[in-house]
């Protein structure tokens, strides 16, 4: 019972030790920009809601135009990194064919090239194509399986399932497609949940591609609009920065805090109990 | 099985053999499109960089050209300083470049000398440059080609935030012909009556500040493409910092350490807690406002030889224009039009720098008022110390500001002494001029 | 047989089969102590299953194995291979992106050896990631079990510890770390508590900098916890039913069950984690505003490669460091995947 107590405190003292900063900022957002760097409190006793109004309406078009944009590529990237790379995986987790290893391990490799030194031919591919300023080339790579971080992912699930399932629906006659659709696939509802989650905040704070290929202000995501507050040279609006910041984490938390139930589903808690 | 994979990797070498020397070389070549205006509808882009107020102005302006050239559609692209010129060099690769692009003076020798953009003398029917003075024109120019039209100047000046002043009760000495030696100790005082909350200044940290530190020593930095400064100038140069750091001037060198990573606003100065500050006269505006003050004022540089002839008029910015843009007339009179129209003179202000047009300056100056007529008028108080331009920032030492900084943290953090910092720094960047060129 | 039937009836297989297996080997152990270390029977009947398998499998599964690849082998030779071969022809080159790629030899490789930036920015590199590694991975693994074993308010935790990782390098990330690790932050405040008194800034100073970026990484331990998270629910309760029926305590289940059934999943984290904070780039970047300052103490390997790349634009160079980085980055992990055999259990 003590144990128990002493856990509770613990937690929620680094609960509150990790959502300081994040406090911090929402309280940031609500003042006035010179108080900004100089008060570290989270009180905050005549809120400036004007930060709000001000970010929202600054660039050539509302934010929510950027949110809407970031939503778009999000959702098209999270169903083809989920369906590409979950694919990939059963291949190599539960296939048996040439060039296994070598595959699995030029997948591996892929993941460890900075992206500074390929985009240059990517870009010329995608410009000879006439596809800058359209979200083919930010969504395009996740139908191809490019995020080698979720295969690899669903590759070390899917050997944590035990082959018997496998062998008890070959024995009944089921292909691998069914084996994988209908059986495998969901029992990955964690691994899956985390994809999903993960490709939703990579996709959404990815900045370097989506300031490649979206160069018209109509286009731009919400990385880029963020940026734009900030003036290394001039006068920066930190005010209204903060107040899109908190504005553009609310997808991602609601997402995250509706989408857990999905994360925490697993074998042990499928099929009743 | 082998001889498969053989055939494979030589198709897929011979892919990229060609990708390398086709598509990466196609950037290259200069397109041929005569300076001659369409009378059918076309579409430009313009790209800059800057904060939300700049997209507001910019637009504001590129409405009006719209409307003044109804067959002309402007296509606008603007990103954060470091943003633009990652995004700049990809679409040079991949031969994309925008038709206008906001240009940098650490930058303009690198793309100017690589032939990516337009010799403007080209467009001189549709582009108008002799409302700035020669000196300046000049400062537009790699190799003998005008690739540049400076947008706008930038005048170094001491910008004194007098709220601070006047609350500590300290008086500013004469600042017309003062020395840094009369500098330092009147910031020394700024520090010492406010116990330390509020600092006196900050040494100057970046290529501007450097090349008139070299030019008060009588010496230059640039010669073409050779560093000449002398290894004692520069080591001065970056020993200030550490000293202002340990005789109180810049409170300590942490605090030192933290303003030249600090944007405006999160800056001492910009936060009221410092009392004169070594910048751009134009940026007295933004400071004013980060601080809540509306008393500040600009004073001249402090000099090693008072009222001698040290100053030059730095191109704040230029516009350039591609040497591969299909419109290239087109692009030229949307430039014409940013510098040398009225309106748009009015409509942009000084949120770009003092503009370099001499007539849009006074008028402005006539028109507006606080702040920005302080900045603007500061151009005619440093008029008899300027002397001739120097070269251009060459090709290869567009990290210049960056490399600064860190040779001077090297030497306040102890890292360095003062002098052999300086021959690192001067061997690293003549090594990568050299390797660029 | 009806799909429907045959879905809803794996479900059970897989818990029965799970809960079967491990009677099977309880009953196997019944005669011997009861101190038989029970990781080295996980290991045991892995081998089991494995050797158990083989024999039935298909030798070669290559058509079916090139559908369920095909858009990965799509993308791998157009948006991977190609490029990547590209930037290892340029890594031979002097090219600005703008002149066509010279030929230069190993000289870009030479100039390395000589180039003090270059060894600076892999110590730094080394040091985070050796350091910041196994701090956010334990601690990721100790609050995932924390918070598994449920308790109240399991929800607003989970949220709570793996909001920081949603920020990631977002602008916001540059501000705030320099409130909590500058002269006037919360961190010097926080020792203002304990009578330790100091205007030092550990973010500005060249000799802590680095240190600030490790906390940065450690306060993300979010994504790893979420992961562990996930593989825990994959161990069938009746493990835990079973040994806590046997007498096992909490540390004894832990590390008896938890962490065997869990290894595929820390191996992937960890692998994971070695790749990717030998790439860190944003957080450094964001929070340096792009310098890797002050005295270049926070100049990672990316960002001095995406320097010399991109603002210097010898990207030629930057293309040689990246081909170091990856085959220093590879033998790190073809060691991961060398070492896991002993002490990594698959159930496949």
């Amino acid at each position: 019972m003590i144990s128990a107590i002493i856990k509770q405190i613990v937690v929620l003292l680094l609960a509150i030790l990790m959502l300081y900063p994040i406090l911090w900022m929402i309280a940031s957002s609500l003042r006035p920009q010179n108080e900004i760097f100089t008060n570290m409190g989270l009180l905050v006793t005549k809120p400036v809601w004007e930060n709000y109004v001000a970010g929202w309406n600054a660039l050539s078009y509302p934010f929510g135009r950027y949110i809407l944009n970031s939503l778009i590529i999000v959702v098209f990237a999270i169903i083809g990194n989920i369906l590409t790379c979950s694919m990939a995986a059963y291949a190599f987790a539960r296939l048996h064919f040439r060039f296994r290893g070598v595959l699995f391990g030029f997948m591996l490799l892929m993941l460890m090239i900075p992206i500074h030194v390929i985009v240059i031919p990517q870009y010329i591919m995608w410009n000879s194509l006439h596809l800058i300023n359209t979200f083919v080339p930010l969504i395009v790579p996740k139908f191809l399986a490019m995020d080698g971080f979720f295969t690899f992912l669903f590759y070390q699930f899917l050997r944590g399932l035990p082959r018997d399932l496998d062998e008890a629906a070959n024995i009944d006659g089921a292909g691998h497609i069914r084996i994988f659709f209908q059986i495998l696939l969901p029992l990955m509802k964690p691994a899956i949940g985390t994809c999903a989650v993960f490709t939703f905040i990579w996709t959404w704070n990815d900045f370097f591609s989506q300031l490649l290929y979206l160069t018209k202000p109509d286009m731009y995501t919400v990385p880029i609009a963020l940026r734009t507050f900030i003036d290394s040279q001039s006068q920066s609006s930190y005010g209204p920065m903060f107040a899109m910041s908190v504005i553009s984490l609310i997808p991602l938390f609601l997402v995250f805090t509706f989408g857990q139930k999905y994360l925490v589903q697993g074998i042990a808690t499928t099929g009743g109990k | 099985m082998k001889r498969l994979w053989k055939k494979y990797l030589t198709a897929v070498m011979a892919a990229v053999a060609l990708c390398v020397t086709t598509a990466c070389g196609s950037s290259v070549g200069a397109s041929d499109v005569p300076v001659v205006a369409s009378d059918g509808d076309v579409t430009i882009r313009l790209d800059w960089w800057g904060g939300d107020s700049r997209v507001e102005t910019t637009e504001q302006a590129v409405a009006a050209f719209e409307k003044l050239h109804p067959n002309i559609h402007v296509d606008m692209e603007y990103s954060d300083w470091t943003g633009y010129w990652d995004k700049l060099a990809v679409q040079s690769a991949g031969g994309n470049a925008p038709d206008v692009m906001q240009m940098d003076e650490l930058y303009l020798s690198f793309y100017g000398s690589m032939g990516s953009l337009l010799d403007l003398n080209t467009a001189s029917k549709y582009l108008e440059l002799n409302g700035m003075s020669d000196s300046l024109k000049s400062m537009g120019q790699v190799e003998g080609k005008q690739v540049a039209a400076p947008a706008t100047t930038a005048q170094y000046g001491v910008i004194v935030n007098n709220t601070i002043l006047n609350n500590l009760g300290l008086t500013l000495p004469d600042t017309d012909h003062w020395t840094w030696d009369e500098f330092a100790d009147f910031a020394k005082q700024v520090t010492e009556k406010s116990n330390g909350t509020i600092i006196g200044s900050l040494a100057p940290n970046n290529g501007y500040g450097l090349q008139l530190w070299a030019r008060q020593h009588g010496e230059k930095l640039f010669d073409g493409n050779h560093i000449v400064i002398q290894p004692q100038t520069l080591a001065s140069f970056l020993q200030l910092p550490a000293d202002w750091a340990s005789n109180g001037v810049e409170g300590s060198r942490e605090r030192w350490s933290e303003n030249s990573a600090a944007t405006l606003n999160d800056s001492d100065f910009g936060k009221g807690q410092q009392a004169m500050m070594i910048t751009q006269a134009t940026m007295i505006t933004p400071y004013a406002q980060a601080a809540g003050t509306d008393d500040m004022s600009i004073v001249p540089l402090p000099q090693i030889d008072p009222g001698a002839k040290t100053m030059y008029l730095k191109p704040g910015m230029y516009w350039s224009i591609s040497s591969s843009s299909q419109h290239p007339a087109e692009a030229a009179m949307l430039v014409n039009y940013l510098i040398n129209n009225k309106q748009a003179g009015t409509i942009l202000g000084t949120e770009r720098g003092i503009p370099s047009n001499d007539d849009i300056r006074h008028t402005l100056a006539n028109s507006v008022s606080g702040t920005d007529r302080t900045a603007l008028n500061f151009v005619d108080t440093i008029q008899p110390t300027l002397g001739t331009s120097p070269s251009i920032t060459p090709n290869g030492a567009s990290e210049l500001d960056k490399t600064i900084i860190r040779y001077q943290q090297d030497v306040v953090f102890g890292k360095r002494k003062a002098l052999d910092a300086a021959k690192a720094m001067i061997a690293e960047l003549q090594e990568s001029i050299d390797f660029a060129s | 047989m009806c799909v429907g039937n045959q879905f809803g009836n794996f479900g059970n297989t897989d818990r029965g089969s799970a809960s079967r297996l491990y009677r099977e080997w309880h009953r196997a152990n019944d005669g011997d102590t009861e101190q038989e270390d029970i990781v080295s029977s996980f290991a045991e009947f892995g081998v089991l299953v494995n050797n158990r398998h083989k024999p039935k499998d298909k030798p070669a599964d290559t058509k079916v194995a090139l559908g369920f690849l095909a858009p990965w082998l799509i993308g791998a030779v157009c948006l991977s291979l190609i490029p990547m071969l590209y930037s290892l022809v340029i890594s031979f080159t002097k090219y600005n992106m703008i002149k066509p790629p010279q030929f230069v030899g190993l000289m870009n490789y030479r100039h390395m050896i000589a180039d003090p930036r270059f060894i600076n920015s892999l110590t730094v590199t080394l040091t985070y990631v050796i350091v910041s590694v196994p701090l956010q991975l334990v601690a990721a693994l100790a609050l995932a079990v924390l918070l598994d074993r449920g308790m109240r308010g399991l929800a607003f935790y989970r949220s709570a510890f793996y909001l920081p990782s949603m920020l990631g390098g977002s602008v916001a990330v540059a501000v705030l770390w320099k409130m909590v690790f500058g002269a006037d932050g919360l961190f010097n405040a926080f020792l203002g508590i304990f009578g330790i008194d100091t205007t030092m800034s550990w973010i500005a100073n060249p000799d802590t900098a680095n240190w600030t970026l490790m906390a940065l990484h450690v306060w993300q331990f979010g994504s790893p916890m979420v992961i562990f998270l996930a593989g825990l629910r994959q161990i069938p309760r009746e493990l835990y039913e079973a040994a806590s029926v046997d007498g096992a305590g909490t540390w004894r289940q832990f590390r008896s069950i938890t962490l065997p059934m869990l290894s595929p999943i820390i191996f992937f984290n960890l692998v994971m984690s070695v790749i990717n904070s030998f790439q860190t780039f944003t957080q450094a970047y964001v929070v340096s505003g792009g310098t890797g300052g002050p005295s270049d103490s926070t100049l990672f390997y990316t960002l001095y490669l995406y320097q010399q790349g991109f603002a210097s634009l010898r990207m030629g160079y930057a293309s040689a460091l990246a081909w170091i980085m990856v085959l220093i980055v590879a033998a790190l992990t073809g060691m991961n995947f060398a070492l896991s055999k002993f002490w990594v259990h698959y159930d496949d």
